[in-house]
């Protein structure tokens, strides 16, 4: 089943083609890993997909609904890039205006709440005032607000930002037991290695338009190739080409 | 209870708590103690009657107060969220633009009226102690007129915070609303005396301005004049909520179409 689907779609801000012709899909209970480099429109197709803007041109589905319908939101749980959360509560009350938010009955946001916060490592910080947060637990903060609904597709912008080694092996758990759970994970990240480690299918976005989409299986097969390879080979300008072994001055497809 | 009613009072909660956490409210009431407990004790010249002056100065300061407050609550309500990118994860949320509009907006509100509802509480206790007359209906009326007021002011503060920055937005609105409470009642008057454009313009915001003068019941308490009608009161607060809510539908198309 296709939980995510984009067709040709396109957003244009002023001079700025930011997403040109982006066509994919994500496939029910994968990981699913969105590359590019800074500006390439990871963030803008993110915004479209939760209905933050339409796109000028092409379709935009999710859970085979229109994302801009509150409804269809709520199989959905997103974590910023930038994770400020309201400075003057605690990450508990973060989670209970959450939960309202979803329409949640209070004695779910308290089960559900205290179960995430333990999953995050933050039961310690839990009577804290969000101000007094590092970026790293502002980040895990996010990810139990993200997962508080129990969303069926986790859209993750960055996700990664500031979390230590530990944090990062607490994460990478947690994603693969949401995708054994059948969850499907759509992550935008700069992180390659990780991405390798996690993902069951990248693509590679560059100035808006997508120029690689496989499987890690297709990655492996790829002679000597690796992802980090693939994605310097794909932004095609002479400095990742150089970074990536290949002759600089030769004409790519 | 209903998902929307439920959507509405976490955000109206969470604004609430803002106002609290950040302990303006705490300045506010310390001013306000500090302000009008001398001046309700205070009899000046020795002369009884002269203390309708110093409840005249106690009721414009609640007035300042309760404008202050209900401005600054309510042109701070989406600019941080801009900011600080909080607004993602809110509307990433199963929740419609137009329930997170009337969830911040009852927040505003329900803030401002709870510290009007303190200021009027020492107000009518304080008067209540020097003139032996408590909370008369007068008093009750002008307590009505004034929830009518913030109504009024707060929704107009939430679309100023959509559309300006908070500093223009705080002036502008601060600009209108006391510029509207001192001279509305003269601006006809004031454009039929105008050769045009002039008259056009005061025309206009005769028409179109928030009429907060039907609010002030100020006078009436001072000299302890009998209540008005509770029906000229009723269509005073319909007047209130009908102009609140042209502001939020205004507000609620301006949050549609921003991008951010």
């Amino acid at each position: 089943m296709e939980v995510v689907k984009l067709e040709h779609v396109s957003k244009t801000f002023g001079t700025v083609k930011a997403v040109n012709g982006l066509t994919l899909t994500v496939r029910q209970g994968e990981i699913f890993g969105f590359l590019g480099t800074n500006g390439a429109g990871k963030t803008t197709t993110i915004k479209m997909l939760l209905g933050f803007f339409r796109p000028d041109a092409g379709q935009v589905s999710v859970l085979g609904q229109n994302p801009g319908d509150p409804a269809a939101r709520r199989a959905i749980g997103f974590m910023p890039e930038t994770a400020y959360y309201y400075p003057y509560l605690n990450v508990r009350e973060l989670l209970a205006f959450y939960g309202g938010l979803c329409g949640m009955a209070k004695a779910d946001i308290r089960r559900r709440s205290a179960e995430l916060i333990a999953r995050v490592g933050l039961e310690e910080a839990g009577g804290r005032l969000l101000r007094h947060y590092s970026k790293g637990m502002l980040q895990r903060a996010g990810i139990a607000q993200a997962l508080l609904h129990d969303p069926d597709l986790l859209i993750l912008d960055e996700p990664l930002t500031g979390l230590d080694p530990l944090a990062r092996i607490r994460f990478r758990d947690l994603i693969l037991d949401l995708r054994r759970q059948g969850k499907t994970i759509f992550f935008s990240s700069h992180d390659l290695s990780e991405s390798e480690l996690i993902c069951d299918r990248v693509a590679i976005l560059k100035q808006g338009s997508l120029v690689w989409c496989g499987t890690l299986g297709e990655v492996a097969g790829d002679g000597q190739q690796n992802l980090e390879r693939i994605f310097l080979k794909m932004l095609g300008d002479a400095p990742a080409r150089a970074v990536a072994g290949e002759p600089v001055g030769e004409e790519r497809p | 209870m209903s998902h929307r009613v439920c959507q509405i009072k976490a955000l109206a909660g969470l604004s609430v708590l803002e106002l609290y956490r950040r302990k303006d409210l705490i300045v506010v009431f310390v001013l306000c103690a500090v302000i009008l407990l001398p001046l309700m004790v205070f009899t000046p010249f020795g002369v009884s009657g002269a203390s309708r002056y110093v409840n005249e100065m106690a009721l414009l300061l609640v007035w300042l107060f309760s404008l202050v407050i209900g401005l600054g609550v309510s042109a701070r309500l989406f600019p941080p969220e801009f900011e600080s990118r909080t607004i993602y994860p809110m509307l990433s949320k199963p929740v419609a633009r137009g329930t997170v509009l009337a969830g911040k907006y009852a927040g505003a509100l329900a803030a401002s009226v709870s510290a009007l509802a303190v200021f009027y509480a020492a107000y009518g206790l304080l008067a209540g102690v020097r003139q032996g007359v408590w909370f008369p209906a007068v008093l009750v009326q002008a307590f009505a007129l004034h929830i009518g007021f913030l109504a009024v002011v707060t929704a107009l503060g939430l679309l100023g915070s959509l559309v300006l920055t908070p500093s223009a937005n705080l002036t502008m609105m601060g600009l209108t609303v006391t510029g509207m409470l001192f001279f509305g009642q003269r601006l006809s008057a004031l454009a039929s005396a105008q050769a045009w454009p002039g008259r056009t313009v005061l025309t206009l915001l005769d028409w179109f301005g928030p009429h907060v003068e039907f609010f002030d019941l100020r006078q009436r308490v001072v000299h302890e004049w009998p209540p008005i009608g509770w029906d000229v009161c009723l269509a005073v607060l319909a007047y209130a909520a009908g102009y609140a809510a042209l502001c939020l539908m205004v507000a609620a198309f301006a949050f549609r179409k921003k991008r951010f």
